[in-house]
């Protein structure tokens, strides 16, 4: 009963700390994004002739543009299929919030020691993405059939790296259920192999998170904003924010399964914060150094990347559960 | 991969002194902007005591910005900053150098008819003494007999200056109707030779 | 005032829209946006779809043939929203503008289809005038959203 009590209150705990933690992650890749180009980004400390008029810091500025978008006209195109159109962003953000309650926190293990916890928590972050495939394709416009399309082959070829490194230390150790990777470390050769898994999800995150190289599926102004162009007001306010709640379960799905001890217990929260704030620092560089690279070259470059490093893995794994 | 780390040792260059300008914070209280270029042509500002009303500015400019309107008391200039293209012509060829471009640019108005829009210059109006139609600025009038007395042979000046005196006041038509009554018509001194 | 009025204030998204012109003022636009003269700082970010958009930036005098993308563009934004209207082109004609007699491919400026809020005058208007415009769209804007609410 206590544990039920427990774990009810972590659920409600977690919603604002997601949220605050997805908010922070987004605005810190807009800031470095910016300080990498020699600009300032959005202000963390107004000028103080300014402050009164527009606010003194622009920490948030992620949210502002969610509350914005949710005050703003919802226009609804005449060639759309209205309750795919309406319902798909509401899928993608429950998808997305669930799936944030199958990752563990340091101090909350949530209803990661569920069996088989791995498996649903990549399924719903599948769910949610699904989503943002399904409502532009029902919004009849041909930028949004375009931006889908490139979305279904980004997806497939970054989920392959997603879930090959997450099962290849499900593997290694001989667990399906997030709790128990995260609790234990291993000897030095699974270290090793999970540190080889750890930089094939980063690769497979670049994807599923729409960073850099592999950003064409929302290219801007390309396609006319993409997947994005019929939706306004409170729809894509939504799909915004689920996007907040799917960067904040991919960086905690990392830390949680390529970082062993980090996400078990209450006295990891610094190293916690840090390695997150590490992880969003890199994807920021990444970001800045590359260019958009085309759909077939996204598709060559994840086929000669991660596929070998994924069968090293797989081979180095099945080494070790013959060994031990 | 060489390329990419090149490219970083760039980026982390200025990391910490972004070149951004600070624009809307940090400007002078009457509007003095401190990034502002020498040769800024900014806003058009007219001196009410030097404009004599001489329509050159009105034929030079290049939006057709600037408008003349007459009526029977006065004459007003005036430049409509939307249409103008700050190419300074009026600035060039101004005889008396009433026009200067001010180093001001911050004008975002909400309303057309918005008078910080507009230039307005009002001239007294001279009306003809015979026919009461309004033809000349007063400062025109006392302008261009300044400026010829100035360069006039001293020979002729004096018949030049009574001949003024006594046409002052009429429009053109009327001082060519009248050259003869008036002894001003400019073959006079030709008869004189022959009679 | 209520948080979505702040956050009004906080992001406004510009969507640039051009309409005929030289593209000297869309030059100067997107300098405004460029590392020198930061507009992010504020949380002005360009959007590409209108849909998206609460501040339309027209630049250019308009071409008869552009009249009814105008009027679509301008429907397929959702309220509240403000225009905004760079140089002097958009804001009268300026140079390509006849009264009399009309020109035979020139409207105009894009007050003539749609309603216009803010005018930036110039030729082309430095970044910071039309930073400084922005800034009075939003402000604008703001006034639009809490006045429809009452």
């Amino acid at each position: 009963m206590a544990d039920l009590a427990f774990t009810i209150v972590s659920i409600a705990l977690i919603i604002p700390i997601s949220l605050f933690l997805g908010v922070i992650y987004a605005f810190l890749l807009r800031k470095l994004n910016a300080r990498f180009q020699w600009r300032v980004g959005p202000v963390v400390r107004m000028y103080s002739d300014l402050a009164p008029v527009i606010g003194s810091t622009r920490v948030w500025q992620p949210m502002y543009d969610i509350l914005k978008l949710f005050g703003k006209d919802t226009l609804i195109p005449a060639s759309a299929h209205k309750r795919l159109f309406t319902w798909s962003p509401y899928f993608s953000l429950f998808f997305s919030f669930a799936a944030v309650l199958f990752i563990p926190f340091p101090g909350m293990p949530l209803l990661s020691d569920t069996p088989y916890s791995l498996i649903v928590a990549s399924y719903l972050l599948i769910a949610s993405i699904l989503f943002t495939i399904l409502g532009p394709v029902a919004s009849g416009s041909p930028w949004g059939a375009i931006g889908a399309r490139r979305e279904v082959e980004l997806f497939l070829v970054a989920e392959l790296g997603f879930v090959a490194s997450l099962f290849l230390v499900a593997f290694m150790k001989g667990s399906l259920v997030i709790a128990e990777l995260s609790g234990t470390v291993g000897s030095i050769p699974m270290v090793l192999v999970t540190l080889l898994a750890g930089i094939t999800m980063f690769a497979a995150m670049l994807g599923k998170l729409h960073i850099k190289p592999f950003d064409m599926p929302e290219a801007e102004c390309e396609i006319v904003a993409g997947p994005y162009t019929e939706y306004s007001g409170k729809l894509l306010g939504t799909y915004f924010l689920a996007k907040i709640f799917v960067l904040y379960s991919m960086v905690a799905l990392f830390i949680a399964v390529f970082l062993p001890p980090v996400s078990s217990s209450v006295l990891w929260l610094p190293l916690y914060v840090v390695a997150a704030l590490a992880l969003v620092f890199l994807l920021a560089v990444v970001q800045v150094l590359n260019p958009r690279y085309a759909i077939r070259k996204a598709l060559a470059w994840y086929m000669k990347i991660v596929v070998p490093l994924v069968i090293i893995g797989f081979i180095a794994a099945f080494a070790l559960r013959m060994v031990a | 991969m060489s390329t990419h780390i090149k490219i970083l040792k760039q980026v982390l260059q200025k990391y910490s002194s972004p070149m951004t300008l600070n624009y809307p914070s940090g400007v002078d209280k009457n509007r003095m902007y401190s990034q502002i270029p020498e040769g800024l042509r900014g806003f058009i500002e007219r001196d009410e005591e030097k404009c004599i009303g001489c329509r050159a500015c009105y034929m030079v400019c290049s939006g057709r910005a600037t408008k003349i309107f007459d009526t029977a008391e006065k004459r007003t200039v005036q430049v409509f900053h939307f249409r103008c293209t700050y190419c300074a012509h009026c600035e060039e060829c101004c005889p008396e150098e009433a026009i200067k471009m001010s180093k001001k640019f911050e004008l975002a108005v909400t309303d057309k008819n918005d008078p910080k829009a507009y230039v307005n210059t009002d001239l007294k109006m001279l009306s003809c003494k015979a026919c009461n139609r309004p033809y000349l600025p007063e400062k025109m009038q006392k302008r261009v007999f300044e400026r010829l007395s100035e360069k006039i042979d001293a020979k002729v000046k004096g018949i030049v200056v009574e001949d003024y005196h006594k046409t002052e006041g009429f429009c053109p038509d009327c001082k060519r109707a009248r050259g003869v009554m008036l002894d001003t018509h400019t073959k006079k001194h030709v008869w004189l030779e022959v009679v | 005032m209520g948080l979505i009025d702040r956050a009004r204030i906080y992001s406004p998204w510009v969507y640039h829209f051009h309409c005929g012109g030289c593209n000297g003022c869309d030059i100067e636009t997107l300098a405004a946006l460029a590392p020198r003269f930061d507009a992010e700082r504020f949380g002005i970010q360009l959007v590409a779809s209108p849909r998206h958009a609460d501040i339309l930036i027209t630049t250019g005098c308009v071409p008869k043939q552009f009249i009814p993308m105008i009027k679509r563009v301008y429907n397929q934004t959702p309220d509240p929203k403000v225009v905004v209207a760079i140089g002097g082109c958009a804001c009268g004609g300026s140079l390509f503008y006849d009264e009399d007699p009309e020109n035979y491919a020139i409207l105009g400026s894009p007050d003539l289809l749609i309603p216009v809020d803010v005018y930036v005058p110039g030729c082309a208007p430095k970044p910071e005038q039309i930073i400084n415009g922005i800034v009075q769209g939003i402000l604008k804007l703001n006034e639009k959203a809490t006045r429809g609410k009452k």
